[in-house]
């Protein structure tokens, strides 16, 4: 599927374009912030510090370097004053803390997680059900092929983030499912199982168990987003099907799953692989979407991060402006990475983007 | 094939796709928990009054005589009645729609003055400075999540220019043109225009971005046909080479990629509205989300659906008559 030929473009084109060097450097970052979040975020990512205290209370604190003055007016000894107060950043809160004291770098690397696997699973189910669909659709052509597309030309008239809430509101009270992935890393910290080869043990041991998955969330984007792979795959199909070799196959008797299965799919699989590509970030800002409205099943996500510093925004505008940071980081990286795949790969593929 | 074959039996394909919306909207109804005898009953009703309500419902008729019912109220534009409010759904959704309408065409207008000229000064200005920054913009845009851009102009503009409405819609369009020339009074316009810009602003960033790409590329590969250096030859200012002749050729596939792209406004039409909290259908949809009313959820539905469909068939339209050759395919 990966010829030598495919290779050697890949690696031509990323040699000439410096986008294509960046975003793959960014999404390997975000993948390795995403798998060792544990070792890297410098605190728990839920844990809060509220308190009467000034000494203990830790909400609200600017990034670093971007302490400001503020005044207020309050009662000092029977009187009116304002008070000017300087409000310094706390050094181990590098891009500061949310209002409820939470530390807003360790809640990105941890939102990194869910962002990563909603994206790329959501994607790859997204491909197993659209690809056969539009495969089969593509190579019998004609009735099927007229029934099959009008069907999904049904999904294609709500737009995507209009059926993925609508979606949502229908399995959100039938089966709201939450899968709670252990953290391999802290349950290894915690049993001391690998004892001295954990670094920063105690650290990693006192991050969260699990992670919470959004799984209704996850079959929601595949099942809006699914059309896409169809069309390209059937497009695909349609081209293949009229090659010699598919004519010599069925001349000897291929059945044609076999056709499908042996010459139809391992062809059709590069604008595939590009679209999928693109698919991830396009479902990475549908998340962030269906999160920050509240249509999620976990909060450590950078979407609801977001809604959360909305109301704040306008003096505590750190809370919500890292989080659309990290997801504009990640998205752009992505596409970045899909342009370079698609230049060097195949250059004709459609496909709705973002939110 | 002529122009009129080819429109009908694009509508009746039209047609069949709003057949299997209202078909799957119709369906959806049996998916959601919640009955609404319940929800248009007061909760102390005896088992009497209930069975009336199923009964003036419809809802112990067989499947099909349901359907067809649904469909017979549909064809008399009648989108049932809210399950929390007992109001009519379409009067309900009718007037939120023109908030929806007039917020997605500024973004479309807004869109295209500022990515059209953008693309064709990128396209002539290949590997420089501006074209290097017009694709940086195009990139960032297509890549930003709208609801966090829409907050972040928020603030930006809350910094800089200071207190203007950055939520909420006190005139309608109608309204203000009507108060403008009947009254000639320009405050209601102003009072129009103030509270759309930041939303349009947002909406349109993605669009901006994607229709900057589109031209710029479409440019590029115009520019490289001989027709070009023909008209030039000629003796035509390049503006008039560029603006009436590449780009006019441009045109056709930005305008078949912008339909499909439709929806991408649509969607992001609603969670802009949510972050402005402006009175369109999109927040009105998210709204009757939380409170489950179904009615309203499928009428909402229907009406983006339909309305989506059609437009497509407009552009199908369009395209057909920029570009003769689709209509004997």
């Amino acid at each position: 599927m990966i010829s030598k030929r495919l290779k050697q473009s890949l690696r031509s084109e990323l040699r000439t374009s410096l986008m294509a060097k960046i975003g793959l450097v960014l999404i390997l970052l975000i993948l390795i912030v995403a798998m060792f979040a544990p070792f890297l975020a410098p605190h728990h990512p839920t844990e809060t510090r509220v308190s009467d205290d000034p000494e203990v209370d830790k909400t609200d604190l600017p990034p670093i370097g971007m302490g400001y003055e503020t005044s207020e007016t309050r009662l000092v000894d029977g009187e009116m004053q304002t008070v000017e107060t300087t409000i310094e950043p706390d050094h181990s809160f590098i891009l500061g803390t949310n209002t409820l004291g939470q530390d807003i770098l360790s809640r990105l690397m941890y939102g990194a997680r869910v962002s990563v696997l909603v994206g790329v699973l959501g994607a790859l189910l997204a491909t197993a059900i659209g690809v056969p669909y539009g495969l089969t659709a593509g190579y019998f052509g004609d009735r099927i092929d007229d029934s099959l597309m009008r069907g999904a030309d049904m999904m294609l008239a709500f737009p995507s983030l209009v059926l993925a809430i609508a979606l949502v509101g229908v399995f959100r009270d039938t089966d709201f499912h939450t899968q709670q992935i252990p953290d391999p890393f802290v349950l290894a910290a915690r049993h001391d199982t690998l004892g001295s080869f954990v670094p920063r043990g105690e650290h990693v041991a006192a991050m969260p168990a699990s992670i919470t998955f959004p799984v209704t969330v996850t079959l929601v984007v595949a099942l809006v987003n699914w059309v896409w792979f169809a069309r390209v795959a059937r497009g695909e199909a349609m081209a293949i099907r009229q090659e010699e070799y598919v004519k010599a196959a069925k001349s000897v008797g291929a059945s044609n799953a076999t056709i499908i299965r042996q010459h139809v799919l391992p062809n059709s699989l590069t604008p595939v692989i590009v679209l999928a590509t693109i698919q991830v970030a396009a479902i990475i800002l549908l998340e962030s979407a269906l999160s920050y409205l509240g249509f999620s099943e976990t909060t450590l996500t950078w979407g609801y991060d977001i809604q959360q510093g909305q109301s704040a925004a306008a003096t505590y505008w750190w809370i919500a402006f890292m989080p659309g940071m990290a997801i504009v980081i990640a998205v752009i990286s992505i596409n970045l990475l899909g342009d370079w795949l698609r230049d060097a790969l195949d250059p004709s593929i459609e496909g709705e983007g973002g939110v | 094939m002529g122009l009129g074959k080819f429109l009908i039996k694009r509508t009746i394909q039209g047609v069949i796709v709003i057949w299997g919306v209202v078909t799957i909207t119709f369906f959806l109804r049996f998916l959601t928990p919640g009955d609404p005898v319940s929800a248009l009953t007061p909760p102390d009703a005896g088992p009497e009054v209930r069975e009336r309500m199923a009964e003036n419902l419809g809802l112990n008729d067989p499947i099909h005589i349901q359907y067809a019912d649904y469909i017979t109220d549909l064809l008399m534009l009648d989108l049932g009645t809210s399950m929390r409010t007992g109001r009519s759904a379409s009067i309900m959704i009718l007037a939120r729609l023109p908030a929806t309408l007039e917020l997605a065409l500024a973004a479309t207008i807004i869109s295209m003055i500022i990515a059209i000229p953008l693309g064709v000064i990128s396209a002539r200005r290949r590997h420089q400075k501006s074209d290097y920054a017009a694709t940086m913009f195009s990139l960032l845009g297509i890549s930003t999540p709208n609801f966090w851009l829409g907050i972040m102009l928020i603030i930006l503009v809350a910094v800089v220019v200071g207190p203007i409405p950055t939520g909420g819609r006190d005139v309608s369009f109608w309204e203000a043109t009507v108060m403008l020339f009947l009254e000639a009074n320009p405050r209601g316009f102003g009072n129009w225009a103030i509270h759309i810009f930041l939303p349009a602003i947002t909406l349109g960033t993605y669009f901006t971005a994607l229709l900057t790409r589109l031209t710029r590329s479409g440019m590029l590969e115009e520019l490289g046909k001989t027709y070009v250096e023909a008209t030039r030859a000629k003796g035509l200012p390049e503006t008039l080479v560029l603006y009436k002749h590449v780009l006019r050729n441009t045109l056709i596939p930005i305008i078949t990629v912008l339909g499909l792209q439709l929806g991408t406004l649509i969607g992001g039409a609603v969670i802009t509205e949510e972050v402005f909290s402006w009175p369109g259908i999109g927040s009105f949809l998210i709204q009757q989300i939380a409170y489950r009313d179904w009615v309203l959820i499928q009428g909402i539905l229907i009406v983006i659906g339909v309305g989506f469909v059609v437009i497509n068939i407009i552009v199908d339209a369009m395209y057909a008559k920029l570009n003769p050759k689709v209509v004997t395919e």
